[in-house]
């Protein structure tokens, strides 16, 4: 262990392990592995897969520990109260986007403070009062604010978007544009056809208490065939996705296929190769082992 | 031809793994780069932040993780040389936990080649925890809802750049948010433009995109879709700023792999239904 360690650190410029956030040898050997041995889950299940997802869930869990804890406890409580004691005489502090005296800011804060001390005597008394409290706020809070931001967003200004003009004279003539179709008059009209005509469809098939009638089941079967090539083109956005998170995969892994990280300065041992091989050999071997036990 | 039909519906996906892999690392060994052709969406991004006064606030919000990164920081990155090179003052926060490293990283290597000085022409926020309620608040009042900074720790009022910003998106021209999913673009929507009519640009996942064509125009001034949107974008603005060179040309590399893996997929697709219907009629021959 100590001897390929050592061979790395000599016959490589970057250091064998940092603390300043520059790439280290030993994190870029760590990423190889932990990358491999994800993707060697594609194969089977095995203990590479399971050590990478281990790491994941603990490095994962501490992270998020202490970024809840940094900014979700820490600051709005601490920093905020001591802010608001540490502020000189008659001068406000914001609370909500408007002054307030510290005095109420710190009193509002306590409140809050109350409650989540409330919401948590649940672990104590399961089906004690104090707890309703605290979640008939979250509630009302959570329902009026996805209520009119929605509304709003959601129907009200996507209705106002669906009625749109089938014509539009700003538009260029078919013969005026061979590039850029999409600019012309011709692609326009029947660009909004579709959309309306597809949104008409789509909405009559979710018509459920009227009997499918020919005509209601006509428009309804169109309404399924727009469905259809919406989910088609959503299932292509998501290869296009996944195939972006494969190609920086690799990407990352071809940028530590050098002599820099390599064992002993050699290309052919750097970290992508060795532990591709290395993994692959030893998966191969543990399944042929299990093979000849379930033979047996 | 029975049996050959039945052995090849019941092939092995980790075979359509290991081409896939075959094809994508051998594409990246070749590494040709393609230039794509900008559509109006990308366009129109672009053209809104140029369009923007000198000087303007705006707030850029990561919502996205490492996860997300392959695809969402190469825009951001863009996005922040595109404000700075246009002497915009960015206002950073973010509502994903694990978005702040990104973000302080790519600001610190930016600002100083604008020479842009902290507090007064970018400030960096930080993670807010609480999802639209999180963006409810900042909308409201971004003075109120974060205390102090996440780079210093000082309080907001010690920053020049908060002179200029008021309540309910007073003096901020345009929100930007980088969105992996919930809570992203859709939130920022709702709670910042169905209530303070205030511009939105935004850049997406893959998966993300499809749900925003809806919003274009009149609620999202213009998108950057997925990978596509990322590299179309960089070739905008990379094309005169050279420290974009190197991820402009990674971003085209890819999309040239993206092409042939998409058309391996459509062949898959057209392989596998010939195969069905092959065995269907056999069936019904039988």
């Amino acid at each position: 262990m100590i001897r390929p360690m050592l061979a790395l650190q000599e016959a490589s410029p970057i250091p064998f392990f940092t603390m300043d956030g520059e790439m280290d040898l030993l994190g870029g050997w760590l990423i190889c592995f932990l990358t491999l041995s994800v993707f060697s889950f594609l194969y089977k299940d095995n203990p590479f897969y399971k050590i990478a997802e281990h790491t994941f869930v603990g490095a994962g869990t501490a992270f998020f520990a202490l970024q809840y804890y940094s900014e979700g406890i820490l600051e709005p409580l601490y920093v905020h109260i001591n802010h608001a004691m540490q502020l000189p005489a008659g001068e406000l502090m914001q609370l909500g986007g408007y002054g307030v005296d510290p005095t109420y800011a710190i009193i509002f804060r306590s409140v809050a403070v109350l409650f989540s001390i409330f919401l948590l005597s649940r672990m104590v008394f399961p089906n004690g009062w104090a707890p309703r409290w605290p979640l008939a706020v979250m509630v009302g809070v959570y329902a009026a604010l996805k209520l009119t931001g929605e509304t709003q967003s959601k129907l009200v200004l996507q209705v106002a978007s669906a009625m749109q003009p089938l014509t539009n004279p700003e538009k260029l003539a078919w013969s005026d544009n061979w590039v850029a179709v999409e600019e012309t008059q011709v692609f326009y009209t029947f660009a909004n056809t579709v959309m309306v005509v597809g949104l008409i469809c789509a909405l009559a098939h979710f018509i459920f208490t009227y009997k499918r009638t020919k005509i209601l089941g006509g428009v309804s079967r169109v309404g399924i065939i727009v469905l259809m090539i919406t989910f088609g083109s959503m299932f292509g956005f998501t290869v296009l996705g996944r195939y972006a998170l494969l190609i920086e995969r690799v990407d990352t892994l071809g940028g530590f296929n050098n002599q820099d990280y390599a064992l002993f300065g050699t290309s052919a041992l750097s970290p992508p190769i060795l532990l591709t091989v290395l993994i692959a050999l030893v998966l191969a071997v543990s399944l042929r082992g299990k093979n000849s036990t379930s033979t047996s | 031809m029975a049996k050959r039909t039945d052995k090849a519906l019941d092939l092995d996906r980790r075979w359509i793994f290991l081409v896939i892999a075959i094809l994508v690392v051998v594409l990246y060994a070749l590494g040709i780069a393609a230039e794509m052709p900008v559509n109006q969406y990308v366009q129109s991004y672009y053209d809104t932040i140029e369009e923007l006064d000198e000087g303007s606030i705006v707030l850029l919000s990561a919502d996205f993780d490492p996860a997300s990164a392959a695809e969402l920081l190469p825009m951001y990155q863009a996005t922040i040389y595109q404000l700075l090179k246009r002497n915009m003052r960015v206002i950073n926060v973010a509502t994903w936990p694990a978005a702040p490293p990104y973000t302080r990283e790519e600001f610190e290597k930016a600002a100083p080649l604008y020479k842009k000085k902290y507090g007064v022409d970018w400030v960096e926020l930080g993670f807010k925890p609480g999802d639209d309620v999180a963006m409810g608040q900042i909308g409201q009042s971004v003075t109120s809802a974060y205390i102090q900074d996440d780079r210093d720790g000082k309080p907001l009022a010690d920053f020049p750049i908060f002179k200029d910003v008021g309540n309910s998106f007073e003096g901020i021209s345009l929100l930007i948010t980088m969105s992996a999913g919930y809570p992203g673009i859709l939130e920022w929507i709702a709670q910042a433009g169905g209530r303070y009519d205030v511009p939105i640009l935004a850049g997406t996942t893959a998966v993300q995109t499809p749900d925003l064509f809806a919003y274009y125009p009149t609620q999202l001034k213009g998108f950057l879709g997925a990978a596509t949107g990322a590299t179309m974008y960089l070739q905008l603005v990379g094309a005169d700023v050279p420290q974009l060179e190197e991820v402009t040309i990674t971003n085209q590399k890819r999309m040239l792999i993206q092409t042939w893996a998409h058309l391996l997929i459509i062949g898959l697709i057209i392989y596998g239904n010939v195969l069905y219907f092959v065995g269907r009629r056999r069936e019904a021959n039988a």
